[in-house]
This record gives structure tokens, sequence and C-alpha cells, in this order.
């Protein structure tokens, strides 16, 4: 048995400039405060979003037709692992460039495509994924809100909840049930919905640290156009679930911390102390091994592979990787140092944010089942 | 996998399975020297085989796979001319990152295998979900140790591989923890005996784990080395091992 063949990954030969490039422009326009800097994918800040736009940054894989700037999967992957570990905030635009603008691109019709594929390359269009409904969870197949036709147009009822950033979106791809009566995962069909169309209503949910990244989303006889089915009508869920190795896999998975890391490195330079030593280490192979598991994954999706099985193990590891980081500091760093100040403030900023990790993208339970199906349990 | 490496793993796999963990020493040693294994890393210019630690990690893998009794990795790797002492254990550290990582796949497949036949309450101990949940998590450490290993051998033949070696041998040692542990779990007692295959591997991983650096030698060694540059050089230098303009 052997669960996750790694071939040698050959970076791309642009690399080293585009991490120049990354870490200037991070250096210039980037985030300072370190505690937000952790986690700063969930971070939005539209003015450095249309910063990377202007850079080529955003898109970075699409055709030029569309704004794109048809560049490799690994120098995207370049790209993002530099913003990630240099905790710049991406969070305005990373689903619009990880999952939607790769969706619309493969599956819109053209007026979709024009009107949104650009927008996000240029860094000034936001999306947000609407998937969870107050009764359904994990279990994305019990999806209630409807859209029925009406004539040339399409009418959505219902309520999405827990959908990050949508108040700073504009536009949602959403899973709906199409069809009267439908049942699991048939009759379901993406649809893209305009956040500023009428009836379309959002209401915070401000989280345990008091930030607002989640939010209801209340549909109320919303009228759309026909061009707004995304790809087949039906063919909702499994659209839907193709996507998941692009969110499994990437390093955000396993980045999310890193600024806290780098923090413990600091703290423990020239204190000679042996725990801090072998904390620092445990740590440093353990961020070495899931970027090569993680980039594993980006070269196989690159080469046209579909790697779910390996791109859930790296969610799996990676979240638990992201979630021991605060804990580890917590019990080894004496917080009372006045020296270890800033280390505490990003710690405790990560022990309340990190529960959401195996929360996000699929529930650490869901995901160990999804290991076991491919392990031939189930 | 390159055509030489596959043809390595097809050479060496089945004589593993055939020699397995108690074949004699004086009958085993002849037939690894006829396919040239003791001499893997000695160049073909010397009368070795030439293999790169490519080569070594399929060979390495697959006698901790097998748990193979004759310590080959140590043959192989006594025979690398200049290698230091320090270097030799560096190099025996990869060896045993690669064995475990090997044998944690030969416990895993086993641990699945075991609990897809044995029924317990009217149905396969596979289906249920404690006991999926546990082979997951022991899947994806398992993984880890196998993706570390590969990591490190990248980086031999690259050159200098401090860093790697010391991460895989880490890495690896974690995953001993909890793969040893799930495998006799979901077992139960017939793992616990002298007749089924289990001890095999596990007793081996126990003792791999403390062999050429324990875990508290390699995350003290790997977090000064760490530390020592400071943390502004951690992320420009993991990624300078790995880009082209830089290696």
């Amino acid at each position: 048995m052997q669960t996750f063949v790694t071939e040698p990954v050959d970076w791309p030969d642009t690399a080293p400039a585009l991490r120049e490039q990354v870490r200037a422009l991070v250096a210039e326009h980037g985030e300072r405060d370190p505690v937000r800097r952790a986690n700063s994918w969930t971070k939005a800040a539209p003015q450095f979003s249309r910063k990377l736009g202007e850079a080529g940054l955003l898109g970075m894989t699409w055709p030029t037709e569309y704004g794109g700037h048809e560049r490799s999967q690994l120098e995207r992957y370049v790209v993002i692992e530099e913003l990630l570990a240099a905790g710049a905030p991406v969070g305005a635009h990373w689903i619009a460039d990880r999952q939607s603008g790769p969706l619309l691109l493969r599956l819109g019709n053209e007026e979709l495509k024009r009107r949104w594929v650009p927008a996000i390359a240029r860094g000034e269009a936001y999306a947000c994924i609407g998937l969870s409904e107050p009764g359904s969870g994990s279990d994305l197949a019990s999806v209630r809100t409807t859209a029925r036709r009406d004539g040339d147009e399409w009418i959505i009822e219902g309520q999405k909840v827990w959908t990050t950033g949508a108040h700073v979106s504009h536009f949602m791809i959403a899973l709906v049930r199409s069809e009267a009566g439908s049942e699991r995962q048939a009759g379901l069909s993406q649809f893209v919905i305009p956040m500023d169309a009428p009836g379309v209503s959002v209401k915070p949910i401000i989280d345990l640290t008091g930030a607002h990244e989640f939010n209801e989303v209340f549909f109320e006889d919303v009228r759309l156009p026909a061009s707004a089915l995304l790809g087949t009508e039906g063919e909702g869920w499994k659209q839907a679930t193709a996507e998941l190795s692009l969110e499994r896999s990437g390093p955000e998975r396993y980045l999310s911390s890193m600024v806290l890391f780098l923090e413990l490195v600091r703290h423990a330079q020239g204190k000679d102390d042996p725990v801090l030593a072998q904390l620092v280490g445990r740590l440093a192979a353990e961020a070495w091994t899931l970027r090569l598991m993680s980039a594993s994954v980006a070269a196989k999706l690159a080469r046209g592979e579909d790697p779910a099985l390996e791109a859930t193990m790296v969610k799996d590891l990676g979240n638990s990787y992201e979630q021991a980081i605060p804990q580890l500091v917590q019990a080894a760093v004496d917080f009372g140092d006045a020296e270890a100040e800033v280390l505490r403030a990003v710690c405790f900023y990560l022990l309340q944010v990190s529960p959401s990790f195996s929360l996000r993208g699929g529930t650490r339970e869901i995901i160990k089942g999804i290991i076991a199906r491919g392990l031939g349990l189930r | 996998m390159s055509d030489t490496r596959r043809m390595l793993a097809e050479m060496a796999d089945p004589l593993f399975a055939e020699l397995g963990p108690d074949a004699p020493s004086e009958r085993a040693l002849p037939q690894l020297e006829e396919l040239g294994l003791p001499l893997l890393l000695v160049p073909e210019a010397k009368g070795g085989f030439g293999g790169d630690w490519l080569d070594a990690l399929i060979v390495f893998r697959l006698a901790g796979y097998h748990a193979l009794g004759v310590d080959l990795p140590a043959i192989a790797v006594g025979k690398v001319a200049g290698a230091g002492e320090e270097q030799h254990q560096s190099l025996m550290a990869f060896a045993r990152a690669a064995q475990i990582a090997g044998a944690l796949d030969a416990a895993l497949g086993l641990a699945v295998g075991y609990v897809n036949e044995r029924e317990q309450f009217g149905r396969p101990l596979g289906k249920f979900q404690a006991v999926q949940q546990s082979l997951a998590t022991f899947a994806c450490e398992a993984a880890a140790a196998n993706c570390a290993a590969m990591g490190a051998a990248q980086a031999l033949n690259r050159g200098a591989a401090q860093f790697e070696i010391a991460t895989a041998k880490l890495r690896a040692n974690r995953a001993v923890e909890i793969g040893t542990t799930v495998a006799h779990q979901v077992h139960g007692a017939i793992g616990f005996t002298q007749e089924y295959a289990l001890h095999h591997l596990t007793r081996r991983l126990w003792q791999w784990r403390s062999e050429y650096g324990n875990d508290a030698h390699w995350s003290r060694r790997l977090g000064s080395a760490v530390t020592a540059r400071g943390a502004d050089r951690f992320w420009p230098d993991l990624t300078a091992r790995t880009d082209p303009a830089c290696r």
C-alpha cells in the first residue's frame, strides 16, 4: 500500500524572480501588524488585492483574452505560498482567484465570463461560495434553497449561512435545488448571483474574536436572467465537488499559523533553550514536509490528474499542524516574560481562531471519512 | 518513476518478499550480492551499481516494507566512500527514515486488509467509523513519512541535505508512534502474536525510531540550525532549497 506517491516537483525557472516580486510588493503594501498577519487569507484588504491585480499576480493561469496572464500552475503556486508565508492580506480576492474564476472559465457562458473574470484578475471583483445552509453543514446534499423558472428568468428563494466574505463580495456562486421535489445530489444547479441583485440581503455573523468574516445571506424573490445558470442544469453537485482538490491542498491549509512559528523562532534566538529549539525543529520539519506534499498535489493538478485523496490528506495534516502550533507554543513559552509580548498576542489570536481551521473546507471527520474511502474501507 | 528505478523496484521487491524478516544472512547475502544491491551506491567506475539517492530510497523503502532481516541499507551506506562519522550517521538516518516509510505502508496495508476481513457485531471492523478514522490518521502519517523521505533523497541528489535528512528522520520518527499504535489496536490480540506478521514491522519500527538520532536529537539539531539563521531567513532558506536558480 502506498497512499501518497511523490514525484519530484519541477519548480519553475521563474520562481526566484517571482518570489522577489511578491516580497517587494508585500514589503511595500502588506500588513505590518503581526496579529493581522496571522491567518492572513481571511483578511480582506481590497487595496492590496488591486495592487496584486496591477502586478499581474491574480488570474495568473487564465487566458489573456479574459484578463489572465497564461502562466503555469506552479508559477501561481509560488506566488500564493509567498503571499501566505508573509501573512499578506489576501482575503478579499482569495476565493475568486482560487475557485470562482477557474470555475467560470471552465463552465461559464460567454456573458458570465466577460462580466466577471477580467475584473477578478484586476483584483476588483470578489466572490463568495454559497454552499452551507441552516439545515446543511457538512451534509451539502441537503440544500433547500430553490431556483424555479418563470419564463426567461430564474427565481431564487432561500438562505445560505457561514458565507465567508459575503459582505465584501460582488457575486456568489451558489448551489441550489433547481428541480422541485428532487432529493440529495440530484436536481441541483449552480447559479452566479450578483450580491447587489434586488432581494439579496446579507446579515453578519460575528465570530468569537469579534471579527466579521461569516454571514447569513437571504434570497427573497431574487430574479436572475437565464444566463445566471452556471454550467449544466442539474449537474450542480458534480460541478461543485470537482473543485474540492483546489480548495483542500493549497498552502493556505498549512501556512495559516506561519507567522506564529516565525515569532517563535525570533523568541528562541539567542536563548539556547533546548525546549524551544526542539519545538522549532519539530515545527520546521512539519512545515517542510507539508510544503512538499502540497506542492506535489499542485504539480499533479497541473498535469491534469485528480489527486483528490492526496489533497484531502494535505488538508487533514495541514489543519492539524496549524491548530497544534498555538497549543504547543502556549505550552512551551512563559508568557509572563516581557520579551514574549508579540508572541503572546499572535498566539492568543490563533488559539481563538484555530478551531475553525478543521471546519472550513470540510470538517475533520468528513475529511477522514473520505480518506477511509480511499483506503477501501467504505 | 524512471525506468531504471522501476526495474530496480521490480527486482528488489520479490527478492525481499521471499527473504523476509528471518532469512539467515549466509543465505540472503549471496542473493543480494547477485543483484549488486550491497554496491548500490558505489559508482559504476568502481564496479558498483552506480545508483543515486532516489534509487537508494526505493531499495531502502522496500527493505522496510518487507521487514528485510538483513540490514542491507547499513551495508550499502557503509560502502559510500569518504563518509566520515557524522556523515555516516546522517546517511543512516536517511536510510532508517526510508525504511520506516516502507514499514508504515506495509503495516497500514496489513491493518486495512485485516479490518475488511474480520467481522465483529455482524459486520467487518472496517465499517465502524471509529476504526475508519484511526486508519485515516495512520494513512496521513504514513504519507507524510514517505514524502519526507522522498524530499531527503532529492536533496541528497542535489548536494547538501542536512536540513532534509533531519526533517525526514524526525517526521518518520513521529509517524512511528501513531502508526504502530493504530496498527496494533485495530488488529486486536492477533497482532500481538508471534505467528502473525505485524510484529516484524512494528518491532523494527520502534527500533529504527531510536537509531541514528531519536526525536529529541533531530528536533534539537534542526531547531538550533533554524534559530541560528533567524526568523527572517526561514522562509527564504526553505524556498532556496528547491528553486532552480538557487540550487
